[in-house]
């Protein structure tokens, strides 16, 4: 289990070193963890509430700056080159972070505008992703007055409206029924299959045990497992027996 | 495409983003601080400045037109960038923005740019108001847009300032309430500082709202009561000192990355 999944500088899509959050009250939320997810990867970062999943995820994307070590996607330090590494990555994020008075169209169209998107670049894109997610009947609906699954579904298409090689998921399917959570499972394994890197953060275990084939877990600010899944699983133990026998130890000793 | 160009198409996305916001509540964003520049225009125009003398040469309300102007334009302006910015942090939608490969000065500028296309929309309204009644005239057109454009701009930013600071409605609106509004009605908008006793006229040199009401007025009479120079100097200090505030703000993450 304390062999990492490892990946070079040149084959990793995402580069952690050292990385360090800490607020200005002195609380620390992320402490100088190091982690390599492989291009091509389907990433399970699993955790707690709390754990610093979020927070990490924050400083990869740009929503937040980390205090300490570097972070690369694609090579690309987050902050140095920010501009460059930004236009790798897709954010899907655990909360709906949009403007909830603009129709879907026009979350994607502002979005891809944002990303440096020509206007017929922007068309066509969100005619593809309108299609793909089933939201073409939906593509004026205001976006409050969506149900929670095509809620989720508009953040994953705007997550993808510029084609990042990188797709970060924070809890994808939260408030999604069964049907669509097995729909979108299917989409983001054909993805993956495509050659995008996936990081995946979910409170479903079964989700993370059946789409990821590296996975973290996070707990208290570090990283206290990082392993493929047969690594997790050669017990005999299920991906949540070991997640929970492993956080468990975390607390005991902390 | 190059890393350290401008991303063009990001700041024109952010700028149609503000102006969509904005005409979205036309009424509160336009039309409230217009109907408000039509009631100052009709009663200091048609009512109470029928029965007050000549200010320089000038009719009373071809006096208090610009005064009236600037009013709207600095409400405006600060209106607009404050309760967007905070609007956006509250809702979390500003995550769109910071994920972007968008630099912090292209975001401080698109939000600017919201405030001055706004303070240009509420100011063309009271201008043709100000034409109906005959009280609209022009001295200088380069003046007047460049006091349009320049003080929309000192407002915009400093309504960023408060758009990043606010915890709360009450932060968002107490600049507003306490400085902005009341050092604005006391930096000339209904009145000639000759018509001031000395003492408070030494004090109203100090106030910089004066400044900007006195170069408006300049470009729209021709009647100055300051140094003009100093006045359009003051002016793009303050946007260059009030930028690089923001600019290190955003620099730091305060309260949009921390």
């Amino acid at each position: 289990m304390s062999e990492a999944v490892s990946a070079s500088r040149e084959t990793a899509a995402l580069s952690v070193k050292n990385f360090e959050k800490k607020y200005k009250d002195g609380t620390v939320a992320v402490n100088k963890i190091s982690f390599d997810v492989a291009k091509g990867a389907f990433f399970g970062f699993l955790g707690q509430n709390g754990a610093g999943k979020t927070t990490t995820i924050s400083c990869i994307t740009g929503i937040s700056y980390p205090t300490g070590g570097t972070i690369e996607v694609f090579g690309r330090n987050v902050v140095d080159e920010y501009k460059e590494a930004r236009r790798m990555v897709g954010l899907s994020p655990q909360e709906f972070n949009t403007d909830i008075f603009a129709p879907t169209w026009k979350i994607l169209d502002y979005m891809g505008g944002y990303y440096g998107m020509t206007s017929n670049e922007r068309k066509e894109r969100i005619e593809i992703l309108l299609k793909q997610f089933g939201l073409e009947k939906h593509r004026d609906s205001m976006f409050q007055k969506l149900s929670g699954g095509y809620k989720r579904r508009v953040l994953l298409a705007r997550a993808l409206i510029h084609d990042p090689d990188l797709l970060i998921l924070d809890e994808p399917t939260a408030g999604v029924d069964v049907q669509l959570r097995h729909e979108l499972w299917k989409y983001l394994e054909d993805l993956n299959a495509d050659g995008k890197t996936i990081i995946l953060t979910s409170h479903y275990i079964e989700e993370v045990e059946r789409l990821c084939n590296d996975i973290a877990i996070i707990a208290d600010g570090e990283i206290v497992a990082h392993g493929t899944k047969e690594d997790f699983v050669k017990d005999g133990n299920t991906l949540e027996e070991a997640f929970l026998k492993i956080t468990k130890d975390n607390d005991n000793e902390s | 495409m190059n890393p350290n160009m401008i991303n063009w198409t990001g700041l024109g996305t952010m700028v149609r983003v503000e102006i969509e916001r904005f005409m979205r509540v036309a009424t509160q964003a336009i039309v409230a601080p217009w109907i408000t520049a039509i009631l100052y225009i009709f009663i200091f125009g048609s009512v109470v400045g029928t029965r007050i003398d000549t200010i320089q040469g000038k009719e009373y309300i071809e006096f208090a037109l610009p005064g009236i102007l600037m009013l709207s334009l600095i409400g405006t302006a600060f209106a607009q960038s404050s309760s967007s910015l905070y609007f956006k942090r509250f809702a979390k939608h500003i995550e769109e923005i910071l994920v972007a490969p968008i630099s912090n000065g292209t975001i401080i500028f698109a939000f600017m740019m919201g405030s001055i296309v706004r303070g240009l929309v509420v100011s063309f309204a009271v201008l043709l108001t100000g034409v109906f009644f005959g009280a609209a005239s022009f001295y200088s057109i380069g003046l007047f847009i460049f006091y349009i454009v320049g003080v929309a701009g000192i407002f915009g930013l400093l309504g960023i300032l408060i758009g990043l600071w606010a915890k709360g409605f009450e932060q968002l609106n107490a600049l507003s309430t306490f400085i902005i509004t009341p050092l604005t009605f006391l930096g000339g908008v209904f009145y000639s500082i000759t018509m001031l006793p000395e003492i408070m006229q030494k004090i109203t040199i100090w106030n910089p709202f004066f400044y900007f009401v006195d170069g408006i007025r300049y470009s729209m009479i021709g009647i100055a009561e300051s140094n003009l120079t100093f006045g359009i100097s003051f002016v793009i200090a303050m946007n260059i000192i009030l930028f690089s505030i923001v600019w290190y703000l955003f620099k730091i993450g305060y309260g949009l990355r921390d």
